[in-house]
């Protein structure tokens, strides 16, 4: 919702794409940040859990908080449009990830790219409880701040001469975006993340006449919209990630059609 | 009583404002007493805003010291900045002026509730409390953003290019409300505007910038054809006709 009022849809974009490349950046076992934590800790990694996976997530979330960092800086520049250096990072992102899969030493190409991409229908009972504490965590953020983030994201200006810090507000949105479009996109996959980032806000601020009900509205058309998605995909026997994508979309036809024929 | 009511309340000493490295004024020495209303004007680019953003302590001087006793500011932003595609209500948006005032967790109470009442009404719009912000004139919306500078309880009110792109009812009727919020409500305030007239006939005192250089007094003091001239670069005539200023260029012939 913030983001859509923000005018940063492109940030979403950018940030779906910097959290693969990192995690493509894991395959590559430069670093090895899983062995180390668990011999720090002395944790003994099971196959399939949460933290088996953590280089992956490790490396997604430090790509995704990186570009917010850049982003959150693009103001003190004057060479560059933000659109312009979301656009680049965007594209750098796509070309890295591309690099770091054909490099790296442990799978073929199309293998690594379907465990980075995700998939909503293979999301076992970690992966659920890990999105489901992400919205937890992201609830609990936007509740307890809503008055920072409201008043920031509709008049940074004015929110700083009354004392409200808006660049470091900013900052915290964008980095409880990244985190959460970060460990999203290792789950469901970019497109259905980007998607589901914009279209129910989209869908949203078309229909309701408070900002609450925006919130609401988008929170109903999330729950909703995938199990449906699914549904459909079953019946005509595509993918479930796409079908939710043109599912929402279909949706956002209809409320944009519906606000034409109102007004 | 009466030293009490002129006692400074912000003071700029040998202040120097500018960006980075750039310095855009030297020397600063401002007193801004209480119930003062100022007017900034001066040509794009003389450091109008960077003034501002200097006595808002969004920008740090980069000399000299500016000292404003824990002041309440209430600003108003330019109209054009404030383009929300969220659904904000009139109330929303003026509650938004309590915000900074809650601390980190506190949610409005019924003491707020009460200032953002008392605020629509000093500015004549309760009866637009529900509304969208979105679907109001050019006008209301200014005093939405004026009541919701007002909901801060300012010591200091600060208004930026109040007047840009309203019709000509709501332009006059705007500069009549901030005029009667300066008298009636003994509010100090400073004004950014271009339009020399309007400022000239609002205020009492006068900060007038220029490139590199600049002039702050009362404004009989400073209003000079000669002063204008040398800050817009242009030959500027003054007029008073019925005790009101008006302030146009000299027309060239070519």
């Amino acid at each position: 919702m913030f983001i859509v009022s923000q005018r940063a849809v492109f940030l979403g974009a950018a940030l779906t794409q910097a959290a693969i490349a990192g995690v493509a950046f894991s395959f590559l076992h430069l670093l090895n940040i899983e062995g180390l934590l668990s011999s720090l800790f002395n944790i003994q990694v099971v196959e399939g859990s949460f933290f088996h996976h953590f280089e992956h997530t490790f490396f997604s979330l430090l790509f995704a908080i990186i570009v917010v960092f850049i982003y959150s800086q693009s103001y003190k520049q004057k060479y560059l449009t933000q659109d312009g250096l979301l656009g680049i990072i965007f594209v750098v992102a796509v070309a890295i990830r591309i690099i770091f899969i054909q490099k790296s030493p442990i799978a073929e190409v199309s293998e690594i790219e379907s465990i980075l991409k995700g998939d909503i229908l293979f999301i076992g009972a970690q992966e659920f409880y890990t999105l489901l504490i992400i919205l937890f965590i992201v609830f609990l953020f936007f509740t307890s701040f809503a008055k920072q983030f409201r008043f920031v994201t509709f008049d940074a200006e004015t929110a700083n001469a009354h004392g409200l810090d808006s660049r470091f507000w900013l900052l915290i949105f964008y980095l409880i975006v990244g985190i959460g479009i970060s460990l999203t996109t290792r789950f469901v996959g970019d497109v259905f993340t980007f998607a589901f980032l914009i279209l129910p806000a989209s869908i949203s601020i078309l229909l309701a006449k408070r900002t609450n009900h925006v919130f609401l509205y988008s929170v109903i058309i999330g729950a909703i919209i995938p199990p449906l998605a699914i549904y459909i995909a079953f019946k005509l026997d595509v993918s479930s990630g796409p079908t939710a994508v043109v599912t929402v979309f279909v949706l956002f036809l209809i409320a944009l059609l519906y606000k034409k024929w109102r007004k | 009583m009466v030293s009490d009511i002129t006692k400074s309340i912000i003071k700029f000493s040998e202040v120097s404002i500018g960006y980075g490295k750039k310095v855009l004024h030297q020397n600063l020495n401002i007193l801004i007493d209480r119930n003062d209303f100022i007017g900034v004007v001066g040509p794009n680019g003389a450091g109008k805003t960077t003034f501002l953003k200097t006595l808002l302590g969004n920008i740090k001087p980069l000399a000299g010291r500016v000292e404003k006793d824990n002041l309440v500011f209430g600003y108003v932003p330019q109209r054009d900045i404030v383009q929300p595609l969220l659904p904000y209500s009139v109330h929303d948006v003026v509650m938004m002026g309590r915000y900074s005032l809650l601390g980190l967790l506190k949610l409005p109470g019924k003491v707020d509730e009460e200032i953002v009442r008392e605020s629509l009404n000093r500015v004549g719009i309760s009866n637009l409390s529900s509304l969208n912000y979105n679907s109001l004139s050019g006008g209301q919306r200014q005093r939405v953003l004026i009541a919701r500078a007002l909901a801060v309880k300012p010591d200091v009110l600060i208004l930026d290019e109040p007047t840009n792109g309203l019709d000509t009812p709501s332009h006059y009727s705007v500069l009549n409300l901030i005029s009667e919020i300066h008298t009636e409500d003994q509010l100090t305030i400073l004004i950014v505007s271009h339009l020399l007239t309007d400022v000239a006939n609002l205020v009492k005192k006068i900060i007038l910038f220029e490139i590199d250089r600049f002039q702050y007094g009362l404004i009989d003091e400073i209003l000079s054809e000669e002063n204008l001239a040398k800050s817009y670069s242009t030959d500027m005539e003054i007029k008073k006709i019925g005790g009101e200023y008006l302030i146009t260029t000299k027309h060239k012939e070519f």
